[in-house]
């Protein structure tokens, strides 16, 4: 099969076919920004921090989980991309306590993100107790944004037992187990696999907890 | 539109560092090898103030960013207060051991092996070595027996979980490890898995074989067990216990029979086609169906899928080789691969997935009783010749004892009288756990080297504290001939030293004391100086290997040369037979050494869960312990109505040998007549319950299947659970 050529910030990339955007811009050594995005679980198309903008296409897309064509023209970092990546991230941030999450602070930084000019921050997401129901790790959903890399790696991605699920729609939409069963009562092997791809420290080592708890006293 | 601005990277992206979030910043990342099974897991450990608070699976083969829940939560052990940290010596029989320095322990070893040595000739000593030790440490035991005592009584644990696929694949191939690689997982169009539980014993395998078969792949699972690959089957064979040889020669047979073989591949790459033939024709369709229990249409239809795939892979596990017919298992599958053309090319071939960390490294290093490094077989003289030139001291021409031989041996005359143990436990993993215990007790003297007090510890005159895998350097080969470096993460508790140091020293002394070979020759530097001389004596299989190249570069054997990048697909030209022709043997199917009786009328299976590994002294001392506290037994719902046993209830396991009490668990995970059991309890041994038949041809002992009956357990008192 033939390559597919395409410009990517002005770089002409041979992208293999079936390839995404993303992985057209990594060819050229542009770095898109992503939080869903994860090779192994295969998440993607979520977070919308991904998307670009292609000459002749009415509104952005998502590089993650846009096939590339060929002759298409895409650029990655534009005035207009930054202020909707800009309020993606307050958005984020306003709902999720991201202390932990060194990659996305750093991205809240180099869009120039306040989420405090929507709001306070929210409550309902931030106030979730940790769930502490198996010896191995905790689930502290209070530093979650939802990007479903758990779920993945959990099911078709990664292990394929399907332990968890996301419940509650749209907005409340949050990972958990099926009915709020503890991790034991549900299929869970207790591989870790997702604690391996949680980017916000929201799934965590029981150990490293306690060490982390422990330096602070 | 703005114009394109200049980019910086995006730090929690996939290819920079891995996922880390600063609720700890850690004081080092150790990029090592996961030390439980033998898929080989390469691992991040994550330490600060001396210990690990997590471990991360690295990208790339073979675990390609995933782990399982015993390499990722099971590190327990390392930090626990059962860890060994000084040398103890037991004067005299009857007294206490007390603890000595490293040099009073070791001269009171060596002296005592010499003296018996002496007395009773070499071969009255025995070497024990380590699936979970380094191959650098597995060749110096070996080096110790054959080279500083001068015998090849050396063994180590595979003798008790894949000697019979070692023996089969080694007539049959030349070669006795995995024919393609776990990468290949993806390739292959039907992937048939046989008598292994993937999914709780290489679990990361298990997952990616799931993985392969939602993505398309023809899953056969043979299994008299519902297991975790049975459920996603394609096609689930559950076959009664021991049966496989029937299974896969009636397999055979139908190819053959209906035209539907490979007939080039057998022309041109096979021999003893005739006299295979002549042995396989009883073993018809309806034989099959009336031995196995699986209809005749099934075992065609796998038979069908498996030979007319483009690629076809077999993995296969304890379920076939841990029988008194092991060998004729592993030849079943042998012949079938052969007359169905899957070998030789990529995403085919036939796979014995390794139990041990280092368990196909234990055996390239030649920690066997017949044959040297690389296989090389110790009653060719030409081969005792060489060695004889490498190392500068007789060898002795007659093959050492097995390791399960050696244990019957003693106390008989001519027996073995003392033994060396490097990470052994022999209570908890040999089969008839009371003969074992009155065997130890028979010894003149016992040298348990290891990292943690096991069962065997109360038994021994020398104890040797040693290193854990998170503290010394080295390599383990995985499953799929990977040899991979180790990575010291901390310094060994208290006095502990690795295993390879004191196998070194033990070796210097007992040279100079049995005046065989140079003392000089044990003054390595470390283990990168023995892997050199690994290299040096196996240049055709790990020539091309070195430490500095296994720091960048992924390699496996055969690596011949600098440059070689290590084979992945064996056989693609040629065996490793002499002729370069695959050998088709008979297989003849044998009954169990056991059947059931009125008095004992189920089948017990042994083997291992998700949570625990082996004998349990590793998982057991982890986090793992509370996911799966206690002994569980599979039993059949039919059978716990049969014999008015309530699901979670206690009950009794008795066979002619003894009797464990254990914790029902109704399931049709369990066929109707077998229960099983896993081995990883102590206090409740399901080797008690086990017979010591073994295999003739690899001496392995039958743990899939003894004859046990199944009671309700009334009383409630633990005395009750005492040595029955």
């Amino acid at each position: 099969m033939s390559k597919v050529s395409l410009v990517v910030d002005g770089y002409l990339v041979q992208a293999e076919p079936g390839e995404t955007l993303l992985d057209a811009a990594r060819r050229a050594g542009v770095e898109v920004p992503t939080l869903c995005f994860h090779e192994r679980t295969g998440t993607r198309g979520l977070c919308r921090l991904c998307v670009v903008e292609v000459e002749g296409w009415g509104r952005p897309v998502p590089a993650c989980a846009t096939e590339a064509q060929p002759n298409l023209v895409v650029r990655t970092e534009t005035e207009a991309l930054a202020a909707l990546r800009r309020v993606v991230l307050e958005l984020l941030a306003l709902e999720t306590d991201l202390s932990h999450d060194a990659g996305t602070q750093t991205l809240l930084k180099r869009y120039a993100a306040h989420p405090q000019r929507w709001s306070a921050p929210l409550a309902d997401r931030r106030e979730r107790e940790p769930v502490h129901d198996n010896p191995f790790f905790v689930r502290d959903y209070a530093k979650c944004y939802t990007c479903r890399r758990c779920i993945d790696a959990c099911g078709e991605g990664v292990q394929g037992v399907w332990a968890y699920g996301t419940t509650g729609r749209g907005h409340a939409a949050v990972p958990g187990t099926p009915l709020d069963l503890p991790l034991p009562e549900t299929p869970c092997v207790f591989c870790g696999n997702c604690l391996q791809v949680c980017p916000t420290g929201a799934l965590v080592p029981l150990e490293e907890l306690s060490l982390a708890e422990g330096g602070l006293s | 539109m703005g114009k394109p601005t200049p980019h910086t990277p995006h730090p929690t992206s996939h290819r920079e560092v891995p996922v880390m979030t600063p609720r700890v910043s850690p004081d080092r990342i150790v990029s090592t090898v996961c030390p439980y099974c033998g898929v080989g897991c390469r691992v991040d450990l994550y330490v600060k103030d001396e210990k690990i608070y997590r471990v991360m699976a690295q990208e790339g083969p073979p675990n390609y960013g995933a782990l399982c829940v015993k390499g990722r939560f099971g590190l327990g052990f390392l930090h626990h207060p059962d860890r060994l940290k000084t040398p103890l010596i037991r004067r005299r029989k009857g007294a206490e051991l007390e603890p000595a320095g490293w040099d009073k322990a070791l001269d009171f070893a060596a002296s005592r092996l010499a003296r018996i040595a002496a007395e009773s000739g070499p071969d009255a000593l025995y070497f024990v070595s380590s699936a979970k030790a380094t191959n650098e440490e597995n060749y110096l035991m070996q080096k110790l027996a054959r080279a500083a005592v001068g015998t090849h009584n050396v063994d180590h644990c595979a003798r008790l979980c894949h000697s019979s696929s070692t023996a089969a694949l080694s007539r049959s191939l030349g070669s006795a490890a995995m024919s393609n690689t776990l990468e290949e997982i993806g390739l292959s169009d039907v992937i048939l898995v046989a008598g292994s539980n993937t999914i709780e014993t290489h679990p990361v395998v298990g997952a990616r074989i799931k993985k392969a078969a939602r993505e398309g792949a023809f899953l056969i699972v043979a299994d008299p067990r519902r297991v975790g690959l049975a459920e996603v089957a394609d096609l689930w064979l559950r076959l009664r216990p021991g049966t496989d040889a029937v299974l896969f020669g009636a397999m055979a047979r139908h190819l053959v029979d209906a035209g539907r073989f490979d007939r080039g591949f057998v022309e041109r790459r096979a021999e003893g086609f005739e006299e295979w033939w002549q042995s396989a024709r009883a073993y018809t369709l309806e034989f099959a169906e009336e031995t196995t229990g699986v209809p005749a249409a099934r075992i065609r239809e796998a038979a069908e899928r498996y030979a007319d795939a483009r690629a076809a892979a077999s993995y296969w596990a304890m379920g076939i080789t841990q029988h008194a017919h092991g060998t004729e298992n592993v030849q079943a599958l042998i012949n079938l691969a052969v007359v169905a053309g899957q070998l030789g090319k990529p995403g085919a071939g036939l796979n014995p997935l390794r139990g041990q960390n280092n368990v196909q490294g234990a055996g390239d290093m030649g920690a066997l009783p017949n044959v040297y490094p690389g296989y090389q077989p110790v009653s060719d003289r030409h081969v005792r010749k060489r060695w004889k030139a490498l190392w500068h001291v007789r060898q002795p021409e007659t093959p050492g004892l097995t390791m399960t031989e050696a244990f019957e041996s003693i106390g008989a005359a001519n027996g073995v009288r003392a033994v060396y143990l490097m990470g052994e436990d022999p209570i908890t993993s040999e089969p008839y756990q009371d003969h074992v215990r009155a065997a130890l007790e028979k010894l003149d003297l016992l040298i348990v080297q290891d990292i943690l007090r096991n069962e065997t510890f109360p038994y021994a005159d020398v104890v040797l504290p040693a290193a854990s895998f998170a503290e010394k350097h080295g390599t383990f080969t995985n499953t799929d001939r990977r040899v991979q470096r180790i990575r010291p993460v901390f310094k060994p508790p208290g006095e502990a030293r690795p295993d390879g140091w004191i196998t070194a020293q033990l070796g210097r002394r007992l040279a100079q004391l049995l005046k065989r070979g140079w003392s000089e020759a044990w003054n390595y530097a470390g283990p990168e100086e023995v892997w050199e001389e690994v290299r040096l004596v196996l240049p055709e299989t790990f020539g091309g290997i070195g430490y500095d190249r296994l720091e960048r570069e992924d390699l496996r054997w055969p690596c011949p040369h600098e440059r070689s990048p290590g084979v992945s697909v064996l056989f693609t030209d040629g065996f490793y037979t002499p002729s370069k022709k695959a050998r088709l043997l008979p297989a003849p199917w044998r009954p169990p050494a056991e059947e059931p009786s009125d008095e004992f009328p189920l089948v017990l299976s042994t083997g291992r869960v998700l949570y625990h590994w082996h004998g349990g002294v590793l998982s057991r001392r982890s986090a793992l312990s509370q996911a799966y506290p206690e002994l569980k037994v599979e039993v059949n719902p039919a059978d716990a109505a049969r014999y008015g046993v309530r699901d979670g209830q206690k009950v009794w396991l008795t066979s002619r040998r003894g009797r464990i009490r254990a914790t029902a668990w109704v399931t049709d995970r369990a066929p109707e007549g077998v229960v099983f059991a896993p081995i990883h309890f102590a206090e409740q041994p399901a080797n008690r319950l086990t017979l010591d038949a073994y295999d003739p041809t690899s001496k392995i002992p039958e743990y899939k299947f003894a004859a046990v009956r199944l009671e309700p357990a009334n009383d409630v008192t633990p005395e009750a659970a005492g040595p029955g």
